[in-house]
C-alpha cells in the first residue's frame, strides 16, 4: 500500500505533464497539481474519460447532441472521433422530447435504412456510418434515457475503450447487463449524473473518494478516484 | 477485487497506469500508457518469478500475428518485474463464453480454433510448449485471436522434457500427464481439446468441487461428450487422451481433423445441443423434432433389467432407507431368524436359490460369450450413443464409461451428473473404493492394522455382549467366551490378512483361497477351544441334533455320534464361510461407509447357507458369521470419501497434493484468471 501510495503521487504529476503539453515549461513546477486543478477545472467539461478497474474504460459525454465523425488536426474535432474513414463531421445524435434521432448529409444507415437528413434511433439500432463503420446504439436502463454506444466493427477512438455512453440524464453503474456500465462485482448501483454543469456520483454503498469518505452525493472533479469494497474507477476530463 | 496500484500510479518510468485490468495466475494486469500516448499492458510478476522471467526472456522476440507481442521486461524500483506488451482491447474468449454459457456458434468456434492453432503451431514450432493455454489467455484483437501469457512456455528439448516440474496452469486444462511433470507439446493439444468442448458446449468437461478433484478428474474419468455434436466426438476424444502418445500430435492436425468433422456435418446440426437454451434464443424447432428421444437417467437400468441391475436396484433402493430404518429392520430380521428356527428354511431357501444362480452365472459364461450377457453390461462406444439431450429437463443422459487406457488405474466413476439449480456439477464424480490401487506406506499400514486389531477387542466384548444378551443362543457365560475368543480370532485374521493387502491388485480368487485356509485355521481353533473348554454335547449345538446322529459327508465325518459338529465341520465351515466372502471389502480403508447392515446381513446368509450345507449348527454358524462381520467392520480402519484422495500416496497423489495446496493458496483461482 506505502508503494502504491507513493506512485500515485508520482502518477499525478505525469498526469499533469501530459495533460498539459502545450505548455511544458509547467511540467517541472513543483506544485504543478494546484496548478492543474485551476486550469481543468475551470467550468464544466463535456467528455469525460471512465477507467474502472477490473472493468474496462468508457468515454462519457454529457449533453443532448453528439457528433461522431474522424479526428482532425486542425480545426475542432467531433465530440466522438473515430478512426475511420469518414467525414469530420459524419453524423450527430440527439436526444429531443423523449426521442433519439440521428442526423447526417454522409452516407449514414441505421438498421440498413439510409437516413435522409434525419432518422430515429430505436435501442437496437444498428448505425452503419459510410457503410464501414458499424456502431451499435442501445438504451438499457428503463430508468434512463442515456444510451450506450458498442463498436460493432474494427473502428474505434484513437484511444482504446470499451464503448462510449451518451449521456442524457444518468449514467448507471450496476451487477446487471440493464445498467449502462455492468460491473459484476458491484452491490448496488452507483449513478453518475450532472448538476449545475459539474458531474456528480451518488450511491448507497458506502464509498470514498481521493481515499477520504465520500457522503452519499459528491462532485467528481478531474482525477477523482472513487472506490468501494468492488469498485474502483477514476474520472479524467477529456477536454 | 482490490489491486496493488492506484490509476494514475507511474511504478515503471515511462509508463502511467490508467486501470487494472485483471489479476492472473501470476500477477496484475494493468492498463496503461507510455508518456507519448502508446497503450500497453504491464504485468506486475509477483509469484512463481523465476519461472516466469527465464519463460518470457526467451519468448521475448518471438513475433507472430497470432501471439501477444512482448515489448519489454523491466524491473521497477523496488525490484519487481513488470511485463510490458502489447495491449489488446478486444474481448477475450474467456469473456465470450461468460457471455454465452450455452456455448459458442461453431462458426465462432472454428475462427478461436484456426486463430489459436496459428499461434501454437508457430510456438511448437520454435521448440516451445505453452503449457497454460485457457480461454483466460486468448484473445481477439479486431478479428486477429492472439494467445498471450507464453512467458509460462518452456523449451522442450528432451533432456528439459520432463525436467521442468512447477505445477503451473489451470486445472480445468491440465492434461493428465502434467501431474507427472511432463510437459510435451501434447499438453497445449490437450488443453485445445478442453477448450473446444469448452467452446461447443459452453461446460469443460472435468469439473470438480475442488482442484485436487478435477486433477484426479483429468487422470482417470473419461470426457462425456455427450453434448458435444456427435460428428465432433472422435477427434475431441483423440485429443483428450489421456496417453500423449496416443493424442493427437499437432495443432494443424487438431485443427484440419476438427474442419473436416464439421463440414461433414449437417447445416442443422450447426446449432450446438445445449443443456438449456438460453432465454431469448429461439430454440430450433426442426432440430427439437429430429433429435431422439431424451433418456433421461432413469430410464438407463430399465433397458437392461437383468439379475445384477435388479440386486443393484434393490441395494440402491435399501441403501436410500434412513440409517435408523435400517438398524431396526436389520435388527428385527436377525433376531427373528435366530430366534424363530427359520434358520433351517432360509437355509435350504437360500442353497437352492444360489446354486440356481450359481448355475445361472456357469451357463452365461459357457454360452452367453458372444452375445453381450447382462453382467458384461455392454459397453456402448460413445460415437453410438444417440444424442440424448435434455433440453427442458435438468437431467442429461450419460455415455456409459469406457475402459481406461491401459496403464491407468481402473476408478469407479459413478455416472449420472445432476444439474442442480444455481450450481452446475460438470464431469463425473470419482468415487475410491476398494478396488482402486493405491500406495501404503508400511508405516501407515501397520499403524493401521494395529489400530483396527486394538479396536477389535472392544468390538468383540460388545457384539458378544449383544448376542448373549438378546438371544438364547449362549446358555453361559462359558459359552460367550468360548463365542467372543473364536469371533475375535476370525477377525484377527481377516484383519491382518486384508490389511496387508490392502490397496495392492491381486487376483480375487488367490484372496479368496488364502481366505479359505485361514478359515481352515479358524475352524481347527474352534473346534480345540471347545475340546479344551468341554463344552461338546453342550446346549450350543442343539440345531443339528435333532437331525439326529452323526453326518458323512462323503468319507468326512461331520458330526459324531451325538450330533456335535467334528473338527472337519469347524474346518470346513470356516473355511467356506472366509473364502465365501469378499471380506475386504468390509475391512478396507475405502469400503463405502464405516458400518453396512447389508454387508453384515448378507455375511449371516452367507454364514446361514454355508452351515446348512455343511451341516453345521445353523443358528450358531449364522450368529458367528453375522459376529466376525460386525466386529470386522466396526474396527477397520476407514477413511471418509474426501479425505481418500489425498491419503494416497501414489506419485500422481503427491503431485496433486501439492498442486492443490498451491492452488488453495490463492495462487491460481480460475475465477481471478478472467
Amino acid at each position: 500500500m506505502l508503494q502504491s501510495i507513493k506512485y500515485s503521487h508520482l502518477g499525478n504529476r505525469r498526469r499533469v505533464d501530459s495533460l498539459s503539453g502545450s505548455c511544458p515549461e509547467r511540467i517541472r513546477l513543483p506544485a504543478a497539481a494546484a496548478v492543474r486543478e485551476l486550469v481543468v477545472s475551470n467550468g464544466p467539461a463535456r467528455s469525460y474519460m471512465l477507467w474502472i478497474d477490473g472493468v474496462g474504460a468508457w468515454q462519457l459525454y454529457a449533453g443532448n447532441a453528439f457528433s461522431f465523425g474522424a479526428p482532425t488536426f486542425e480545426s475542432v474535432s467531433a465530440d466522438v472521433t473515430l478512426q475511420a474513414n469518414i467525414s469530420r463531421r459524419h453524423a450527430t445524435l440527439h436526444y429531443e422530447s423523449d426521442h433519439w434521432r440521428v442526423s447526417s448529409d454522409h452516407l449514414t444507415t441505421v438498421s440498413g435504412r439510409t437516413v435522409n437528413s434525419a432518422a430515429e434511433l430505436r435501442s437496437g439500432d444498428q448505425l452503419c456510418l459510410a457503410d464501414r463503420v458499424k456502431l451499435g446504439f442501445r438504451i438499457p436502463s428503463i430508468l434512463s434515457s442515456s444510451a450506450v454506444i458498442d463498436f460493432e466493427s474494427n473502428h474505434r477512438p484513437p484511444q482504446t475503450v470499451d464503448g462510449i455512453i451518451l449521456m442524457v440524464d444518468h449514467c448507471l453503474l450496476g451487477p446487471t447487463p440493464d445498467q449502462h456500465i455492468c460491473c459484476p462485482d458491484l452491490s448496488d448501483v452507483v449513478v453518475l449524473y450532472v448538476q449545475n454543469g459539474f458531474l456528480h456520483c451518488r450511491s448507497s454503498l458506502p464509498l470514498n473518494i481521493n481515499e477520504k469518505s465520500a457522503p452519499a452525493t459528491f462532485p467528481l472533479k478531474h482525477g477523482s478516484v472513487v472506490d468501494g469494497e468492488a469498485l474502483r474507477f477514476r474520472i479524467e476530463e477529456i477536454r | 477485487m482490490k489491486f496493488t496500484f492506484v490509476p494514475e500510479a507511474s511504478p515503471l518510468e515511462g509508463y502511467t497506469i490508467k486501470r487494472a485490468i485483471h489479476r492472473g495466475g501470476f500477477g496484475e494486469v494493468y492498463y496503461a500508457l507510455s508518456d507519448s500516448g502508446k497503450e500497453v499492458a504491464l504485468k506486475l510478476l509477483n509469484h512463481n518469478l523465476e519461472v516466469e522471467l527465464r519463460g518470457v526472456s526467451q519468448c521475448l522476440n518471438l513475433k507472430h500475428q497470432n501471439l501477444v507481442t512482448i515489448f519489454d521486461i523491466r524491473e521497477d524500483r523496488d525490484g519487481d518485474h513488470w511485463i510490458v506488451m502489447e495491449y489488446i482491447g478486444g474481448r477475450g474468449l474467456f469473456d465470450e463464453l461468460q457471455r454465452d454459457p450455452s456455448g459458442l456458434p461453431i462458426e465462432e468456434t472454428l475462427q478461436w480454433l484456426s486463430g489459436i492453432t496459428a499461434g501454437l503451431s508457430f510456438l511448437h514450432d520454435s521448440g516451445i510448449v505453452h503449457r497454460d493455454l485457457k480461454p483466460a489467455n486468448v484473445f481477439r484483437d479486431q478479428d486477429t485471436v492472439k494467445i498471450g501469457d507464453v512467458g509460462l512456455s518452456k523449451y522442450i528439448s528432451e533432456s528439459r522434457r520432463s525436467a521442468q516440474t512447477q505445477s503451473v496452469g489451470t486445472v480445468y486444462y491440465m492434461a493428465p500427464e502434467v501431474c507427472r511433470g511432463h510437459y510435451g507439446r501434447e499438453v497445449d493439444i490437450y488443453a485445445l481439446g478442453i477448450m473446444l468442448v469448452e467452446m461447443l458446449t459452453g461446460q469443460v468437461p472435468f469439473d470438480g468441487e475442488t482442484t485436487a478433484e478435477i486433477l484426479m478428474k483429468h487422470m482417470t474419468a473419461e470426457p462425456d461428450l455427450s453434448a458435444v455434436p456427435e460428428q465432433l466426438r472422435e477427434v475431441i476424444s483423440h485429443a483428450l487422451e489421456k496417453d500423449p502418445d496416443q493424442r493427437i500430435q499437432d495443432a494443424e492436425e487438431l485443427e484440419r481433423r476438427f474442419r473436416d468433422a464439421a463440414n461433414a456435418m449437417d447445416p442443422l446440426d450447426f446449432s450446438i445441443p445445449s443443456r438449456k437454451q438460453p432465454a431469448g434464443k429461439g430454440s430450433p424447432g426442426p432440430e427439437k423434432a429430429r433429435r431422439p428421444k431424451p433418456i433421461a437417467e432413469a430410464d438407463l437400468p430399465k433397458q437392461s433389467g437383468h439379475g445384477p441391475e435388479k440386486m443393484a436396484a434393490v441395494a440402491e433402493y435399501w441403501n436410500k432407507l434412513p440409517v435408523l430404518l435400517k438398524w431396526v429392520v436389520g435388527g428385527v430380521l436377525v433376531v427373528g431368524v435366530l430366534e424363530t428356527g427359520l434358520v433351517r428354511y432360509l437355509t435350504s431357501g437360500a442353497s437352492l436359490g444360489i446354486s440356481v444362480y450359481l448355475g445361472y452365472l456357469l451357463a452365461s459364461r459357457l454360452f452367453g460369450s458372444k452375445t453381450p450377457g447382462p453382467s458384461s453390461a455392454a459397453p456402448v462406444s460413445q460415437a453410438q450413443q444417440p444424442v440424448a439431450v435434455a433440453q427442458e429437463s435438468e437431467t442429461v443422459s450419460i455415455s456409459p464409461v469406457r475402459k481406461h487406457d491401459q496403464g491407468y488405474p481402473h476408478f469407479v466413476v459413478q455416472e449420472g451428473q445432476r444439474y442442480q439449480r444455481g450450481r452446475k456439477l460438470r464431469g463425473k464424480e470419482v468415487h475410491l473404493n476398494p478396488a482402486t490401487p493405491r500406495v501404503i506406506s508400511k508405516r501407515h499400514r501397520f499403524t493401521d492394522l494395529t489400530n483396527s486389531l486394538s479396536i477389535s477387542l472392544t468390538a468383540t466384548f460388545l457384539v458378544t455382549l449383544a448376542v448373549y444378551m438378546t438371544t438364547s443362543l449362549l446358555p453361559r457365560v462359558v459359552h460367550a467366551v468360548y463365542f467372543g475368543s473364536v469371533t475375535m480370532a476370525g477377525a484377527w485374521a481377516l484383519l491382518i490378512l486384508c490389511k496387508l493387502r490392502e490397496g495392492r491388485i491381486g487376483d480375487v480368487m488367490m484372496r479368496r483361497l488364502l481366505q479359505g485356509t485361514l478359515g481352515l485355521g479358524i475352524g481347527f481353533l474352534a473346534a480345540g477351544l471347545q475340546h479344551y473348554l468341554m463344552l461338546s454335547g453342550d446346549l450350543l449345538f442343539e440345531a443339528p441334533k435333532s437331525i439326529g446322529g452323526s453326518w458323512v459327508m462323503g468319507r468326512v465325518q461331520m458330526a459324531d455320534g451325538t450330533g456335535d459338529p467334528t473338527m472337519a465341520a469347524f474346518m470346513s465351515f470356516f473355511g467356506v464361510l472366509f473364502a465365501a466372502r469378499r471380506w475386504w471389502w468390509q475391512t478396507d480403508s475405502f469400503r463405502t461407509s464405516r458400518f453396512r447392515i447389508s454387508s453384515t446381513l448378507f455375511t449371516l446368509l452367507v454364514g446361514t447357507v454355508v452351515a446348512g450345507i455343511l451341516h453345521f449348527p445353523g443358528t450358531l454358524g449364522a450368529t458367528w458369521a453375522l459376529a466376525i462381520s460386525a466386529v470386522v467392520q466396526l474396527s477397520a480402519g476407514w477413511t471418509p470419501q474426501e479425505e481418500r484422495l489425498l491419503q494416497q500416496e501414489t506419485p500422481e497423489a503427491k503431485a496433486l497434493t501439492g498442486i492443490a495446496a498451491n492452488m488453495q493458496s490463492g495462487k491460481q483461482t480460475p475465477a481471478a484468471s478472467g
